[in-house]
């Protein structure tokens, strides 16, 4: 078993802990937890996690500044909890390092479902990269610069793909407003959410089946987008 | 002892000038008219210098004419020596009058100035106890004084520094960024309470007079009253939230407790009956035990965020995070969330892609479509359509509908559904706090839009309005581009 991946789970909560240590260990993976971020940090640099799942609202230490330390050190890729209206620390979070979030209450499937993200996302970074996203009927090729939906061409402009090509080179993941418009758009722009919106409501009506229900650009509430390709 | 400015000396050379042109006319006319005559003429130029340039002015002009008057115009001419005892009389007199002529003149203009100045201090005084009125922040009180300082002593700056961690009030010329050097002058702002605060004056050209520290003064006590009715006021209405926010808590715990206490329920049955054993492996029964744990534990989490911005929205903290938004957007994520939920009724939507951006919180209007919608699944009849719209209904405003075929809503009733806790059914017959729609209402109002309820032919709707405008201005457009990649 010594080859299943390592979590690092640090939460204050006793309840959450049992939880998650239950399900992860169930799961087939091995489990660490820590209630402190002092404790974290130091299991963390023991222990080297191929995760970490880090609730934001920590007894000793703010969680942002324990993502910060972690990034300092480590690139394992970090899931961070949080609750409904804290969008500020998730943001804050996800732009000092964090790969990921959660809003609890949250569903067992949807943390599994991250933590393979992270694991794949790890050791992609790793090797090398694919070319190819591929997302339903979509086909996307970052070096060719070419979309495809059920094999035929679709037109994007070059803003359009410059973002949708971000997102799909960061499948899975979350990105945040911020990362998005300051890859796109340049720095300068970082602010101007108002140009995500239209940009991403024309890749929607481009290549989304049902715009308004959209199955591969994903939003994520007040944090930013996340496109869902194929496993 | 500061050095008389050079006006003051101009003062002086134009009424001797005025003396030497009205002398040259006497000059002139020396055969034709009688040397009394003169006599009296030259009280003009006297009295006017006095009127125009002073009372100083004025007596140096009384002397000059004396002098003048004999050199030119008494016998023997061109000394100063006097014959006649008739001429001597007749010099004194001229002299007595003259003097007396431009004490009097000079008398009335320092009384006539020293109404004007009182006149100005009178105006000034009101118009800041003007301008303080109805203000209830320390800090625009501190700016309207500053500005008023700064317009009526016209200095090179004026700070107002408040007791407490504020910032200080500054009034400066454009470009210039303060004084370095102490002030010229500084006065504290004392109310009866003690000392509120600094005002600090920079006029390094011009000293202050007596009339002017008096007037700053009362300046610095119309400040303190000022600031002391702020105070009072905001002590008055943190009393009042206290309060309101107390009766707010003997309510939210006694209808919680109730509303809490069904879904919890739900799920310890289920979680129990799970756990027995009874439930066989594979039954339907179980999955329906874990879906009703899954869904009470979704309601639960409603409630709780319903609560939470409650008391948010009461205390005031529940401020938008505004950002360009797509109302299409918001309510997809909302449909998606609530997919589960929503499966019993027919949902329609129509809300355009093509709609302008509205400048928004998304997680606060996330909220607002969440409680509209479980209102509206709560109330209408499964199978029934409920039905989403947004259209404008000008260039700045976007209208949102929310329409279910639920039962109608006694007219009387239709403005206190957004009231916190009020519910027009009785409170077992369907679940939840009251507290979801005055929530909206609230967050709604946040954003300055409107929301009400109406009575529809053969249904209920919610209706509310957003601004499509930030501040008054539109959507910036991204940067346009038509070539393809």
């Amino acid at each position: 078993m010594s080859n299943s991946p390592h979590i690092l789970v640090i939460d204050d909560e006793p309840q959450i802990l049992r939880a998650l240590r239950t399900i992860l260990t169930e799961k087939g993976f091995r489990v660490t937890t820590a209630v402190r971020g002092e404790e974290g940090l130091t299991l963390a640099a023991a222990n080297t996690p191929d995760v970490v799942i880090l609730d934001l609202g920590l007894p000793d230490m703010d969680g942002i500044e324990v993502c910060s330390r972690l990034r300092e050190w480590t690139p394992c890729p970090i899931i961070v909890l949080s609750v409904r209206d804290a969008e500020h620390d998730k943001v804050a979070a996800l732009d000092r390092g964090a790969d990921d979030y959660l809003t609890k209450p949250f569903g067992i499937e949807e943390l599994l479902a991250r933590v393979r993200v992270a694991l794949r996302h790890s050791t992609r970074t790793q090797g090398a990269q694919s070319q190819l996203v591929k997302a339903g009927p979509l086909a996307i090729d970052l070096a060719w610069h070419t979309v495809t939906r059920d094999a035929e061409e679709v037109k994007l402009t070059a803003t359009e793909f410059k973002l949708l090509a971000y997102l799909a080179a960061n499948r899975g993941r979350v990105l945040t407003h911020r990362s998005i418009l300051t890859q796109v758009w340049g720095p300068a722009d970082a602010d101007h959410t108002e140009y995500l919106r239209v940009y991403i409501r024309q890749l929607r009506m481009k290549l989304e089946a049902d715009p308004q229900r959209p199955e591969y650009i994903l939003t994520e509430p007040g944090v930013g987008y996340r496109f869902l390709a194929d496993e | 002892m500061r050095f008389p400015s050079p006006a003051y000396f101009l003062r002086f050379l134009l009424s001797v000038g005025l003396l030497i042109l009205t002398t040259a006319a006497f000059l002139a006319l020396r055969g034709v008219i009688d040397t009394p005559l003169i006599a009296l003429l030259y009280l003009l130029p006297v009295g006017l210098s006095t009127a125009l340039w002073g009372l100083a002015p004025g007596i140096t002009c009384a002397f000059c004419a004396f002098l003048t008057f004999n050199y030119l115009f008494i016998q023997p001419l061109y000394t100063m020596t006097v014959h006649r005892p008739s001429d001597l009389v007749m010099l004194l007199v001229f002299l007595l009058v003259a003097v007396v002529i431009s004490q009097l003149v000079g008398r009335a203009q320092m009384g006539l100035a020293a109404a004007r100045e009182r006149e100005r201090e009178a105006t000034k005084l009101y118009e800041l106890s003007t301008a303080l009125a109805g203000l209830q922040d320390d800090q625009s009180i501190a700016a309207i004084m500053a500005e008023q300082i700064y317009a009526t002593f016209r200095g090179e700056g004026v700070e107002i520094g408040l007791i407490g961690d504020q910032p200080v009030m500054r009034k400066f010329p454009e470009g210039s960024s303060g004084s370095s050097s102490p002030p010229d002058l500084s006065l504290p702002i004392q109310a009866a309470r003690g000392l509120m605060g600094t005002i600090r004056l920079w006029r390094p050209a011009l000293p202050a007079s007596p009339q002017e520290r008096r007037l700053l003064q009362t300046f610095a006590s119309q400040g303190a009253l000022a600031l002391e009715r702020a105070r009072l006021a905001q002590a008055e209405s943190r009393a009042k939230v206290l309060e309101e926010s107390d009766n707010l808590k003997s309510a939210i715990l006694s209808s919680v407790s109730h509303e809490l206490r069904t879904p919890l329920s739900t799920i310890k049955a289920a979680a129990t009956s799970l756990r027995s054993g009874e439930v066989s492996w594979d039954s339907s029964a179980r999955g329906e035990l874990l879906a009703a744990i899954d869904d009470e534990a979704d309601h639960l989490n409603l409630l709780v965020g319903n609560l939470l911005d409650m008391s948010r929205l009461e205390s005031g903290a529940l401020k938008p995070k505004r950002q360009w938004n797509l109302l299409s957007e918001i309510i997809g994520s909302v449909l998606e969330r609530m997919r589960r939920q929503t499966e019993a009724h027919r949902l329609e939507v129509e809300v355009s892609e093509d709609l302008p951006l509205v400048p928004v919180d998304y997680v606060q209007m996330e909220q607002v479509f969440t409680n509209l919608l479980s209102n509206s699944l709560k109330y209408a009849a499964k199978g029934t359509i409920i039905h989403i719209h947004a259209r404008t209904t000008d260039p700045v405003t976007l209208l949102v509908q929310v329409t279910n075929q639920g039962p109608h809503v006694p007219d009387k009733h239709l403005e206190s559904i957004f009231d916190k806790f009020y519910r027009v059914t009785a409170a077992e017959r369907v679940s939840g706090i009251g507290l979801g729609l005055s929530i909206c209402k609230g967050i709604v109002e946040a954003h300055g839009g409107k929301i009400w309820a109406e009575n529809q032919p053969g249904g209920f709707a919610f209706d509310f309005t957003l601004p499509l405008t930030w501040d008054g201005a539109p959507p910036p457009h991204p940067p346009l581009e038509t070539d393809v990649a």
